[in-house]
């Protein structure tokens, strides 16, 4: 009936070949698409990739970022963001506008992307922050669908602003592997918020942040400046997110408000940072790729997707939405503390433990 | 305009300070000063509006009239992590440690953040909440999770928290309710250590040989208002101290009605 014991050396050796095997998959995973070059390819090394491939991988990469960044706000700070995707939108909008209209060149405007989102969070930060709990969820939800109508809606003078109904596009530009270019931009995204979460992590801001979750009054009469920080943390949050909505801009070419505003983006990013572990470095990005490859799978998008029985391939999409509201549901009762709490040294799966959280997390 | 105060011992003062909850006067013009490294305390009944007070001066709860001064500086209405910044430190009735935090790390929030002579990068915040830890007994235990401590140490560990932040004034709430005999010793023993560094305390207290053990003066607060102020043994002795408490026939008694 050990919950928290130490594990012992088996315990530890199963633990090390899993991260031993993670870390290759992760290395193969990175390194592959340089197959794709054509020196690569002259040389004599097997051609391991194709566009489905990139595509995926791609994808993977932004939704580490923004679980990872979702981790920022509803992790660390303990305020149940649920409409992170408005920061994913206005980056893809920013970097849109700026390159299609103002013909800002292609990386100047993905710089400027994280900074519209970081402003707007803090504009309605101020005033959300007062919010706790569910309210605050419910609130940032409603900021997310806003902002998607406002984007999609808005006209002057009966011209859209933002290219209304019909979205954006954006000009093409020719590199000569642009796949490959979007694949490093966006894991360099996933790498810089896992970089920037591991230095919150050790920092003041960061101690400032769980003390606020853990009990915000104490942590005000300790001399944290809650306000400050917690619209920093939310800013910040919205920076990265709006990063990857940039380069997502970039890398789909055309946006409109249901590619870049779905609300299940919301859903997503917060399971995946539950279910991999909210609060730690390694959860949401674990959580992200095991869950995004779950998600194309049973959305049949994988080449080696199986048939699920008695659903028809078309109902594949909706069948995967209430998979993952399962899982949400499994994940918050039984594994509260995220599968990375396996890995971390401190617990081991076993019936004790489910029994344990189920106790813990039952009124 | 006075011209420039003259050099006081008072450090905080407070002068008619009420707060309202609906129709509750929780605090109804409350005045009194504590002088500089006194140790004060405040007595009252239930509901007497102690812990209210506190809230007051730390910042939690804004004020519906009066004013708060400390240093000469009104701190009426300041956020409560400025009012820290200013070196005012307090603890909670209800103890509020902070859950998946060690008992060091809890320590060291203070000391990250606090007042102004706190404010330590994180390393030199861990030396400094080893330091405290020291100083309240709890050093043997600071690599533990704060929910296997036991209330009598949790309290030791508000304490801490508090005293990390480098106070020159520390605002106690009731550390010792609820421990033994024995427990009670040593937290007076932990009280009278951190007034040894040179901090200003104001408690409150339901235990009176707290307030008798260590307090210069004493406070009695009764439905919102200060009843009596002064040297602990003889505000103790006030009849309408012991009215208050016990009840008005008990006084009657006492007086040989």
């Amino acid at each position: 009936m050990s919950f928290s014991s130490l594990p012992d050396a088996s315990g530890k050796r199963w633990r090390r070949i899993f991260l031993y095997i993670g870390a290759a998959v992760l290395l193969y995973a990175l390194l592959a698409p340089l197959t794709s070059l054509e020196a690569a390819q002259g040389a004599g090394v097997p051609l391991l990739t194709d566009k489905l491939w990139f595509r995926i991988a791609t994808i993977i990469a932004m939704f580490v970022v923004m679980a990872s960044a979702w981790n920022i706000m509803g992790g660390l700070t303990g305020y149940s963001a649920f409409g992170n995707v408005a920061f994913f939108g206005i980056g893809a909008y920013t970097c849109a506008m700026l390159v299609s209209r103002a013909h800002w060149p292609l990386f100047l405007a993905i710089a400027v992307a994280p900074v519209t989102a970081a402003i707007f969070a803090s504009l309605i930060g101020v005033p959300l922050l007062r919010l706790r709990g569910h309210y605050f969820a419910v609130a940032s939800l409603g900021v997310s669908v806003a902002v998607g109508e406002i984007v999609q809606n808005l006209e002057i003078g009966a011209k859209p602003v933002f290219g209304g109904a019909t979205g954006l596009f954006l000009p093409i530009f020719r590199f000569d592997n642009r796949d490959l270019l979007f694949f490093y931009l966006m894991v360099a995204a996933a790498a810089l918020t896992v970089g920037i979460t591991w230095w919150v992590l050790r920092s003041r801001f960061g101690y400032g942040l769980i003390a606020i979750r853990e009990n915000e009054e104490a942590a005000a009469v300790m001399g944290v400046n809650t306000t400050a920080y917690k619209v920093a943390a939310f800013a910040l949050s919205a920076a990265l997110t709006g990063l990857a909505g940039g380069i997502f801009a970039q890398w789909n070419v055309f946006i409109n408000q249901e590619n870049v505003f779905p609300i299940e983006y919301n859903v997503q990013m917060i399971l995946m940072a539950l279910v991999g572990g909210a609060g730690t470095l390694f959860g949401p990005v674990a959580g992200a790729i095991v869950l995004q490859v779950l998600i194309q799978f049973l959305s049949g998008s994988l080449p080696i997707s199986a048939d699920i029985p008695f659903v028809p391939p078309d109902a594949r999409p909706v069948v995967a939405q209430v998979i993952l509201g399962l899982l949400l549901v499994v994940t918050v009762v039984f594994v509260p503390r995220g599968v990375i709490d396996f890995f971390g040294g401190q617990s081991r799966l076993s019936l004790a433990y489910l029994k344990r959280s189920l106790r813990e997390t039952s009124v | 305009m006075r011209a420039v105060e003259a050099e006081t011992n008072s450090q905080l003062e407070l002068t008619g300070v009420t707060k309202r909850f609906g129709g509750v006067a929780a605090l109804d013009g409350v005045t009194f000063s504590a002088a500089k490294g006194e140790i004060l305390g405040i007595i009252g009944p239930n509901g007497a509006g102690k812990t209210t007070l506190l809230n007051c001066i730390s910042g939690v709860y804004r004020l519906d009239a009066g004013d708060i001064r400390w240093q000469g500086v009104s701190i009426a209405g300041m956020a409560a992590h400025r009012v820290a910044g200013l070196g005012i430190g307090r603890t909670f009735q209800v103890v509020k440690p902070f859950q998946s935090m060690t008992v060091r790390e809890n320590a060291a929030i203070g000391a990250l953040f606090g007042s102004a002579e706190a404010h330590l990068p994180p390393r030199q915040a861990f030396q400094r909440a080893d330091e405290v830890l020291e100083l309240v007994g709890l050093a043997h235990k600071s690599a533990l999770a704060v929910t296997a401590l036991t209330i009598p140490d949790r309290k030791r560990l508000e304490v801490a928290r508090a005293v990390a932040t480098r106070p020159k004034l520390l605002l106690l709430d009731e550390v010792m309710a609820g421990l033994n005999h024995v427990e009670v010793d040593e937290a007076l023993e932990m009280v009278r250590a951190v007034h040894a560094t040179g901090v200003t305390i104001v408690l409150i207290e339901h235990v009176m040989r707290v307030i008798v053990g260590v307090c210069n003066r004493a406070i009695v607060l009764h439905f919102g208002q200060v009843l009596a102020e002064g040297e602990p043994t003889t505000v103790l002795r006030d009849e309408r101290v012991i009215e208050a408490y016990l009840g008005e026939r008990y006084a009657r008694r006492q007086r040989g009605e």
